[in-house]
């Protein structure tokens, strides 16, 4: 009987809970996840109690009767500073918050500092044979590697009963696709993370004070763009070594591929999507079959369009040879670039810097059928990966971590940098860009108020800081957003409003015509032997023919080499995809 | 040294001063580039702006640098680091070399060990075998590791070896005519008179000992054990707070260079190179006396 | 004389080297067994499943294994010569120096590029090279096209062996500064009352005094017969120089990076490793015979 009770407040007090924080209606009808937090209060009469009648969220969030230890390897950025005097990375308000709360012990065994550091102790891990409790990888393929080499537990199960219905929703909203992408051989073996959708979505960038000053119109069409690269050489906007088109250094590449598909800044992703090319993507010819997109006819025409560009010197004559993508950008030698809604503002800080009067706008590419294609990410690319070896709770313990960073990461003090939260892997709405941008836009207008973000379970964590300093930052009129109307004061503050505010505006408020999906994102069996060398083909060709190197005929050569070394067994593998 | 003071030996001195001139030239851009990077301002140097003098004036990079405490610590680390392994190596090198310098019948397993140490020389079972190994030997996060996990360093000891056989061999007879085990002649006479090959040798050792970075990132848990090399080539660009990027795209911001840190990091961890140095310089420049031998 | 007694001298001041050998450089020896195996982390080196050579047979099969070792034994081969040659020419240069404040000034410089890491290096060389940098610039002055040469296959190789040497030169003459100091001046004084010039010094008093040395980094140096150097050429690269430029190393790392493919990574290593002793076995045979000479 009392048991019953309890679950009746519990439900009532849920309800009750419902009716306060359900905020704003834009808000749910902009979300990909439903929007119905889970109230402490109902959680906290359940959290001394271990009675089997625990499951959804309650048991998403229970408490440990007696302490749980953690081990994992952490990755640490050495050089923030946030963390106050006598804090550490095994003793901060994260590891207090998950000590207090859910009786979670985190013990941190090595730390590795982000980037190769991280990458190559990893490794050595995995290849040592003995994984910490949980760690997260930045690579599918370590997951793949431990995975195959059978040192992941297996969280299947454990993860349908212990994910909450936050990121259970997530989850949902990725239509499979992040379970996949987190499973091996149809088990799943790791915490996918999921990111923003625009991060995959590459849009032009360009100097709007540039065309204001030669009185030329935003630029649509590849020819638009043709016309505009080459008024901008001829009249020196950038000075004597004035760069119409920013290119790929030596280290990035032209488009974005099915393992890496997202955030390829200083590439030509736009310009294939205008003649609606996918290379480097998996695509499905509708009658069981697919094609590796680099290899199409629509491939071979864009090509043969940037060697022509290249030759009339309408792109960076060091293209693929160039120390560093970001070079001719901060240097205001370029004009345009291509690139993810963050690359303006956060990934070019230094061209503002370098001059303060750089009005670096974003806009679609379209087709000359005035269509806007872009080909679309997968749905993210760090992974929490679990020891086998972990105990039943242990693993427990990890999923609720994850569970907790999900719903209270908007309640955190944002000074100590969230970074710091133990295996940190994000799972975010994927569409909280955008969210963010009609919001803040509305904060403006005047047409609500900060504090009407202030929601504690909002899943869009970040949504209440930024409503807050938008108005410091932003100065009307709001329509038209040029860098004029930012304040540089807070320079992080700045490159981030600059980032959604402009960055994701194409994103936000045109509607893309055709979303394009590979067929797979990952590795297949023979690609692990054969793809580097297929890779390697395909670089070495592709940047020969832009750079004129080769003729456009060698792309048949290079057709032909492809499918015979490996190319037509892989092609059939990922055939099998679809049968699915 | 006597030198004939001839026209043709007079265009040869001034040529060669000439074309050396041009050569610490060359050399000295390098550096010159690195520290004008490291003190010019972040925009200017990350658009790759600079390149004969500095832009701007900052120096903030050092301040990042040197501003955590971590860094002092981590320098200290490296003092040590260098001082013990260079010892330790040294000594060591010192004592094989000298067995293996003697001739095959005087020491006749002396072509096998010989053989052993090339072998190993060339062979490794790889960077996971050893890195198994250390922990096996449960070294991790202690500085020993970071000291002997290098293993012998048998070029080192192929070089002072060499330069042991090729002394006079009068100087080992008069020795062991005077009553000197071999443990005397090593330190009393062999090791006096190899001073340059020594001071070169220690140079090597102390050099690696001090840029090595590798060992430290993979044999130490935290950065509170790393020593300087280790420490400094983690430090990555410095993300604004509070920016919620996901781990791509800070590794690619990261990627997109920071320039002036970079070039900050390489010089601070240069500049003990360059004050130790000149005084290494005099045991190669000064000429040493051989006559130590009674004739 | 008796010298019997010395010996276990000798051996006794082996111990501790031959102790240090084993811990760290023979017992993790046993992971060259990874090269003949399918090395699976989670079931150990003794439990992962052997497949014999076909590591090596994957290697070797690729369409461009035949290339990659070929860029990687010319780049090897030429900086090994170049490394030996250049630092020694320096060396006796140095040393008919008469003014010692420079001498010291040119030997401090030169030796320093050699702590600067091919991350910043690089970026000096592909500013310099690149298309609006310094040999560009001198050569439009004497009415030449620009030239991309960070993109020319047919120099890449040249280029990174010369800022290799460049950047290295420096540091390698240390060894022949040391041996140079070791010369008896007498020798001089004797050659020169014969009435040598310069030239003859050189060539009878400082180059003999050096031949040892020489040989010996020579041989020693074929232990690098495969090793054209990650680093550099990992941050000068880019596809377009991939036919001439792509060393087994980068190829390798490539290859591995997609799945950690230790394996494959050790099987390389063995096949570099067993290159260059049967040439340091061959030279050091060779010069017993013919030159009646133990390297070492």
């Amino acid at each position: 009987m009392r048991r019953n009770m309890a679950t009746l407040l519990s439900v009532v007090l849920l309800g009750l809970s419902l009716t306060a924080c359900s905020g704003s209606n834009e808000a749910s009808n902009n979300l990909k996840a439903s929007s119905n937090p889970t109230s402490d209060t109902a959680t906290n009469t359940k959290s001394n109690t271990e009675t089997p009648a625990l499951s959804g969220d309650d048991l998403a969030f229970s408490k440990f009767p007696k302490p749980v230890d953690v081990h994992i390897g952490m990755v640490v950025d050495p050089t923030d500073k946030t963390l106050p005097e006598g804090d550490s990375v095994s003793n901060n308000q994260y590891t207090r918050y998950l000590k207090e709360k859910y009786n979670i012990n985190v013990i941190v065994d090595w730390t590795a500092a982000t980037g190769n550091d991280f990458k190559q102790k990893v490794s050595l891990t995995i290849a040592s044979g003995k994984l910490p409790d949980g760690m997260v990888v930045d690579d599918r393929s370590f997951m793949t590697k431990a995975a195959s080499s059978g040192l992941l537990y297996d969280i299947t199960d454990l993860f349908q009963q212990y994910q909450s219905s936050q990121v259970k929703d997530i989850m949902a909203s990725t239509e499979g696709r992040a379970m996949e992408n987190a499973s091996y051989k149809g088990r799943m073996v790791a915490l996918p993370n999921i990111t923003v959708d625009t991060d995959g979505v590459h849009v032009l960038w360009i100097r709007k004070d540039w065309l204001d000053k030669l009185k030329l119109p935003v630029p649509k069409t590849l020819s638009d763009i043709e016309k505009t690269a080459k008024a901008f050489i001829d009249n020196k906007m950038g000075g004597n070594k004035t760069i119409g088109i920013a290119g790929p250094s030596k280290n990035s590449f032209p488009y974005s591929t099915f393992l890496v598909s997202s955030n390829n800044m200083g590439g030509f992703d736009p310009i294939f999507g205008a003649m609606d090319a996918y290379p480097g993507y998996w695509l499905d010819d509708g009658n069981g079959s697919v094609t590796y997109g680099t290899l199409t006819d629509k491939t071979k025409q864009t090509l043969a369009l940037l060697a022509d560009w290249y030759k009339k010197g309408l792109i960076d004559p060091e293209v693929g040879t160039r120390d560093n993508v970001g070079d001719p950008i901060n240097a205001n030698q370029a004009g345009i670039f291509f690139g993810p809604w963050w690359n303006g503002g956060y990934g070019n800080g230094d061209s503002f810097k370098n001059d303060p009067t750089a009005n670096w706008q974003a806009y679609p590419v379209y087709s000359d059928d005035n269509k806007w294609n872009v080909h679309m990410k997968t749905t993210g690319s760090t992974y929490t990966v679990i020891s086998k070896n972990a105990k039943p709770d242990v693993v427990k313990a990890i999923l609720i971590m994850n569970n907790a960073l999900v719903r209270d990461e908007a309640t955190f003090d944002l000074s100590v940098n969230v970074g710091w939260y133990p295996l940190r892997n994000v799972m975010a709405a994927a569409n909280e860009t955008e969210y963010e941008y009609a919001e803040l836009l509305k904060v403006l207008k005047g047409e609500t108020n900060p504090e009407d973000y202030n929601k504690p379970n909002s899943l869009y964590k970040l949504m209440y800081a930024d409503a807050k300093k938008v108005k410091n930052v932003i100065k009307p009129p709001f329509e038209d957003l040029n860098v004029s109307n930012f304040s540089t004061a807070n320079f992080g503050d700045f490159q981030r409003l600059y980032s959604i505010m402009i960055g994701d505006r194409p994103f936000t408020t045109i509607p893309i015509d055709k979303k394009v999906y590979s067929v797979t994102y990952n590795q297949t069996e023979t690609m692990e032997t054969k793809w580097a060398n297929l890779k390697k083909m395909e670089d070495e060709t592709v940047l020969k023919i832009i750079l004129g190197q080769a003729s456009i005929d060698s792309f048949d050569k290079f057709v032909k080499n492809w499918k015979a070394q490996g190319g037509d067994e892989i092609t059939a593998e990922v055939a099998g995809f679809l049968k699915k | 040294m006597v030198r004939n003071i001839t026209l043709g030996s007079r265009t040869f001195e001034i040529a060669n001063i000439i074309l050396l001139g041009l050569l610490l030239i060359g050399c000295l851009y390098p550096l010159w580039y690195t520290f004008c990077v490291s003190i010019s301002d972040k925009s200017a140097a990350n658009a790759g702006l600079v390149t004969l003098y500095p832009i701007g004036f900052s120096l903030s990079p050092y301040k990042e640098i040197m501003g955590d405490p971590l860094f002092f610590n981590a320098f200290w680390i490296s003092i040590q680091r260098t001082f013990l392994g260079t010892s330790v190596s040294l000594l060591i090198t010192v004592l094989m070399a000298f067995p293996l310098s003697k001739p095959n019948r005087e020491f006749k397993m002396r072509n096998t060990f010989m053989w052993i140490l090339v072998f190993c020389m060339l062979f490794n079972g790889g960077l996971i075998p050893w890195y198994l190994t250390v922990q096996n030997y449960h070294l991790i996060d202690s500085i020993w590791a970071l000291v002997l996990a290098g293993g012998v360093p048998v070029f080192d000891v192929i070089l002072i070896m060499n330069f042991f056989r090729n002394l006079p061999k009068e100087l080992n007879e008069a020795a062991v005519v005077d009553g000197a085990g071999p443990w005397s002649v090593l330190f009393r006479v062999y090791i006096p008179c190899s001073i340059p090959v020594l001071a070169a040798v220690t140079l090597f050792l102390g050099v690696y000992h001090w840029n090595e970075f590798f060992n430290g990132l993979v044999l130490m848990n935290t950065s509170a054990k790393y020593p300087l090399q280790t420490y400094i080539q983690q430090l990555v660009v410095n993300i604004p707070v509070g920016t919620n990027l996901t781990p791509e795209q800070y590794k690619k911001l990261s990627e997109l260079s920071n320039r002036t840190l970079n070039s900050a990091k390489v010089f601070i961890a240069m500049v003990p190179m360059l004050i130790v140095y000149p005084f290494l310089q005099t045991y190669f420049v000064s000429g040493i006396m051989l006559g130590a031998v009674k004739e | 004389m008796k010298k019997r007694g010395h010996e276990k001298h000798y051996y006794l001041m082996l111990l501790p080297g031959m102790v240090w050998l084993v811990m760290f450089s023979i017992v993790p020896m046993f992971g060259i067994l990874m090269a003949f195996q399918n090395y699976n982390p989670g079931a150990g080196l003794l439990k992962s499943e052997w497949v014999g050579l076909d590591n090596f047979k994957y290697m070797f099969q690729l369409n461009d294994s035949r290339t990659v070792i070929v860029n990687t034994f010319i780049i090897a081969v030429g900086k090994i010569v170049f490394n030996l040659l250049v630092p020694l020419i320096f060396a006796i240069l140095l040393n008919e120096l008469r003014s010692m404040r420079y001498k010291k000034l040119v030997q401090t410089v030169v030796y320093l590029p050699h702590f600067l890491s091919w991350v910043i290096m690089s970026t000096i060389v592909i500013g310099i090279f690149g298309y609006y940098g310094v040999v560009n610039t001198v050569i439009g002055m004497f009415g030449y096209d620009p030239k991309l040469f960070m993109a020319d296959a047919g120099i890449f190789r040249q280029l990174v062996i010369g800022t290799d040497v460049w950047k290295e030169f420096g540091f390698n003459a240390i060894i022949y500064l040391a041996a140079l100091t070791g010369i008896n001046p007498n020798l001089y004084e004797a050659a020169a009352i014969d009435g040598a010039n310069r030239w003859q010094l050189i060539r009878q008093v400082t180059l003999p005094a050096l031949t040892t040395t020489v040989v010996l980094l020579g041989v020693l140096s074929l232990g690098n017969v495969l090793n054209a150097g990650f680093d550099q050429v990992y941050n000068l690269y880019n596809p377009l120089v991939y036919s001439t430029g792509d060393i087994l190393d980068t190829w390798v790392y490539r290859l591995g990076l997609q799945n950690l493919q230790f394996s494959l990574a050790t099987a390389a290593g063995l096949f570099k490793s067993a290159v260059s002793f049967v040439l340091i076995f061959i030279s050091y045979r060779l010069a017993y015979h013919y030159a009646d000479y133990t390297v070492f």
